[in-house]
């Protein structure tokens, strides 16, 4: 029997299909074909519903594994006898129910028998599952069904009821005084006072909501507060207009650096594409935004950092930076000093420095 | 005799004198290990001779600070250092020089593991710094605080640097003779508890005493208040961004500042999935992984640590090039005109002034004239990025191909593309002054 446990799905189907089809033939000793008709069951209970490898013939059974369940009751019963096969037989019946049951076959001829014995012989899972499920039916009833379903149980009979004492009369404290003429600005207000507390009911309702409502609440006030502070009341930063005095204290191809540690200016009068221009340039390199030096000696701009240079003109010619320095808008004010305003800027590589505002003809 | 000079030979006199000392007691450590080790008396009795040459030679003479027997660089060494460096060829003489080097370590480096080698280096390389400390120019750069941890760096990378090549060349010749690596043979387990945690514990107790006196000793290198218009002259960034520093000097800001990096960064993580080779595993070697281990020192000797010495040492005030010798000059000119592709394809190769729109132009017609001006510099790009894998895949990574399959070999080849862009670029920028091969200026588009 050891040996015989190892079968294969589809041994155990050939065995099974022999029997049945060999009708004529002697059958199989029951020793042989109990534990045959074991594996089919416990492979049917364990796997659901093996994949059918070969398709069965329709004729002789419905799906490949399961009809082998008549059979295997016809041989659980004809083997009773056998003592040989006697420990082995209850157990295919038992779990012979399990794959009946599942497919719900419409056999309680080969049903019934089974149950008979089991009650007789041992109580397995299977049995008592089988037993559960023979009493009442899973799943949904059909009206022909339910109508053959017993009756509810009668209830018990009511206790019988103490008696009790009549209410005493009410004291005439606590009769309700009749509430006075309510007006309507009274009713709108309570009114109010209603919506508030559906309103709180709705945000407070539960913790959940509570912790989501207040962190609602601290973040737009964060935002709010951030929003403020973008706003200060006070700026310390210099005017971005500002007067530097008369243009004729510049004198011609002098770059003035009095004014880059206040405002980041250089103001140069120079030339630019032939032309005598008094112009301001940011004191901002453009290739990382470092502060250069003015090198008189090489008559250069050069930033520490890395190394990018420019000429007096603000053009850039070594090093990495990739445009001219920025040109601030520098105009005669009406008192006749020079004014420059930092919040416009002029770039040379978008054809801005020909603007009129971001020089002064000298 | 210059007086600055000598009252710098007097003020670091005792600094030096114990310099020598303690590199005579580090021989003489050595000798007394060399003899235990294996009882040999040459190799003893010539580290004990070098011993006393410093504590008997060198240090008094350090110690006395005399003008004409303070240990000193021979001052032709100094001055053709200078010549060499710090000219306009400085940078590619620094660069290609040490590449050459390495690669002279690479190829001979099994008989640059030899420990009596090794050993003779790091004396000759410690002797030239002590010596070199006496050029006032040199110990101004050598000695800053900010910059001793870079004299250690260079130390510390050496010494690790030739003890897993020693172990890799070892390594090598045992599978050439067809035995196990070094660390399959004494592969015995020790515990983590006592072994493992005790070694841990000195080690922490050892580098906290040091970071102690390191602090008590050097001064933190504070500056003067910050100010927006007043940038210190050189601005160097913290040593270790020294190297990203350099490579701003060659691109804009948007690549060296982000790309960059985070490329380095992603390729870094992308090494395990493009790595198909097996071996190496568990021990040091350098026959299994030719190419990783190329590509890896390569990317981080050359590209980093190189290029942090290199602003270390070598740049000055406006970030010019400087010897080490060099006074820092702040008012030295060095001739760079850069200019980008653009400006060599239609000024000097056409003759004609670059391709402009016309001021009241829209916008699709500036971006037309815009990509019609650099249209050499975006072709050779795209060719660069697309021509290129295909032909390595096809010529000298063909191997590689195959066992990576497309889309590993085109991150892999890409990556690679993108780590030769800096030597290329800074290659183009000492040769032929080039500035940017596609320059955008307008829309903050540099390559």
């Amino acid at each position: 029997m050891a040996d015989k446990k190892k079968m294969s799905v589809a041994e155990i189907l050939a065995a099974a299909r022999q029997q049945d089809s060999g009708e004529g033939d002697a059958t199989p000793s029951p020793a042989e074909a109990a534990p045959a008709a074991e594996e089919v069951v416990e492979s049917a209970a364990s796997a659901e519903s093996p994949p059918a490898e070969e398709p069965a013939p329709a004729t002789t059974m419905k799906p490949g594994e399961r009809p082998s369940v008549k059979d295997i009751l016809a041989m659980a019963r004809s083997g009773e006898s056998g003592a040989a096969t006697k420990p082995a037989a209850p157990k295919a019946k038992a779990a012979a129910e399990k794959p009946a049951a599942a497919a719900k076959p419409k056999a309680p001829a080969a049903k019934k028998p089974a149950a008979k014995k089991e009650v007789a012989e041992r109580k397995t899972t299977a049995s008592i599952l089988a037993a559960a499920r023979r009493t009442s039916k899973a799943g949904p009833m059909s009206k022909a069904e339910a109508a053959k379903q017993p009756a509810a149980k009668p209830k018990a009979p009511p206790k019988p009821k103490r008696p009790v004492p009549p209410m005493p009369e009410k004291p005439a404290y606590a009769i309700p005084v009749e509430p006075p003429e309510v007006d309507q600005s009274r009713r709108t207000a309570m009114k109010a006072a209603g919506v508030t507390a559906i309103a709180a009911a709705a945000l407070f309702g539960s913790a959940l909501r509570l912790g989501f409502t207040s962190l609602a609440t601290t973040l737009s006030l964060w935002g709010l507060a951030t929003a403020r502070f973008m706003f200060p009341n006070i700026l310390t930063e210099p005017p971005s207009r500002f007067k530097v005095g008369f243009p004729d204290s510049f004198s011609p191809g002098v770059v003035e650096t009095k004014f880059k540690a206040q405002f980041g200016v250089w103001v140069v009068n120079g030339s630019y594409r032939g032309e005598q221009q008094l112009y301001a340039l940011s004191t901002v390199c453009t290739h990382l935004g470092c502060t250069p030096n003015w090198l008189e000696a090489e008559q250069k701009f050069k930033c520490p950092c890395h190394g990018s240079g420019f000429y007096k003109d603000g053009i850039n010619f070594e090093g990495p930076a990739p445009r001219p320095l920025e040109r601030y808008a520098i105009r005669i004010a009406d008192d006749g000093q020079v004014e420059i305003d930092k919040s416009r800027r002029f770039q040379e590589e978008m054809g801005q420095w020909s603007d009129p505002a971001s020089f002064v003809s000298v | 005799m210059d007086p600055n000079l000598l009252t710098h030979w007097q003020n670091i006199s005792g600094f030096l004198g114990f310099y020598y000392i303690a590199l005579a007691l580090m021989n003489g450590i050595a000798a007394f290990v060399v003899w235990r080790r294996s009882h040999a008396t040459v190799g003893p009795v010539l580290l004990l001779l070098l011993s006393l040459v410093y504590v008997g030679v060198l240090a008094p003479l350090a110690f006395s600070a005399d003008a004409t027997w303070m240990p000193r660089m021979p001052s032709w060494f100094t001055q053709l250092t200078n010549e060499i460096l710090g000219g306009s060829w400085g940078a590619v003489i620094y660069t290609v020089g040490s590449i050459v080097l390495l690669g002279g370590l690479f190829v001979a480096r099994k008989f640059f593991v030899r420990p009596d080698v090794a050993w003779i280096l790091l004396n000759a390389s410690l002797l030239a710094l002590g010596l070199s400390f006496s050029d006032p120019n040199f110990y101004a750069i050598a000695a800053k605080p900010d910059n001793v941890p870079i004299v250690g760096l260079i130390f510390l990378l050496g010494f690790f640097t030739w003890l897993a090549t020693s172990r890799a060349v070892e390594n090598d010749a045992r599978a050439l003779e067809g035995r196990p690596p070094l660390e399959k043979e004494n592969d015995e387990k020790i515990l983590v508890w006592p072994d493992l945690v005790y070694t841990e514990l000195i080690c922490m107790i050892l580098l906290t005493a040091l970071l102690l006196f390191w602090a008590i000793g050097l001064d933190a290198p504070l500056e003067e208040p910050a100010s927006s218009v007043k940038t210190p002259n050189p601005s160097k960034a913290p040593w270790y961004f020294l190297g990203l520093q350099e490579m701003l000097v060659y691109f804009d800001p948007w690549m060296a500042g982000v790309v960059l990096p985070s490329l380095i960064v992603v390729g870094l993580m992308a090494i395990p999935y493009l790595d198909f080779n097996p071996k190496g595993n568990g021990y040091y070697t350098i026959e299994d992984r030719k190419f990783s281990y190329l590509m890896y020192q390569f990317g981080f000797l050359v590209l980093w640590i190189t290029l942090i010495v290199l602003g270390t040492f070598l740049r000055g005030p406006n970030w010019n090039i400087f010897a080490v010798y060099e006074y820092w000059d702040p008012h030295k000119v060095e001739a760079l005109n850069n200019i980008d592709l653009s400006n060599m394809f239609w000024e000097q190769l056409m003759g004609v002034s670059l391709p402009k729109a016309p001021n009241e132009a829209g916008f699709f017609t500036q971006l037309g004239f815009i990509l019609y001006r650099e249209w050499l510099g975006i072709a050779v790009t795209l060719l660069y990025f697309i021509m290129l894998p295909p032909l390595m895949a096809a010529t000298v990574f063909r191997g590689f191909f195959v066992k990576m399959g497309f889309m590993r070999f085109m991150v892999m080849s890409n990556l690679i593309l993108f780590m030769a862009l800096l030597p290329i670029k800074m290659v183009l920028r000492w040769t032929v002054n080039l500035k940017y091969i596609i320059a955008i200026p307008e829309y903050f588009l540099n390559l």
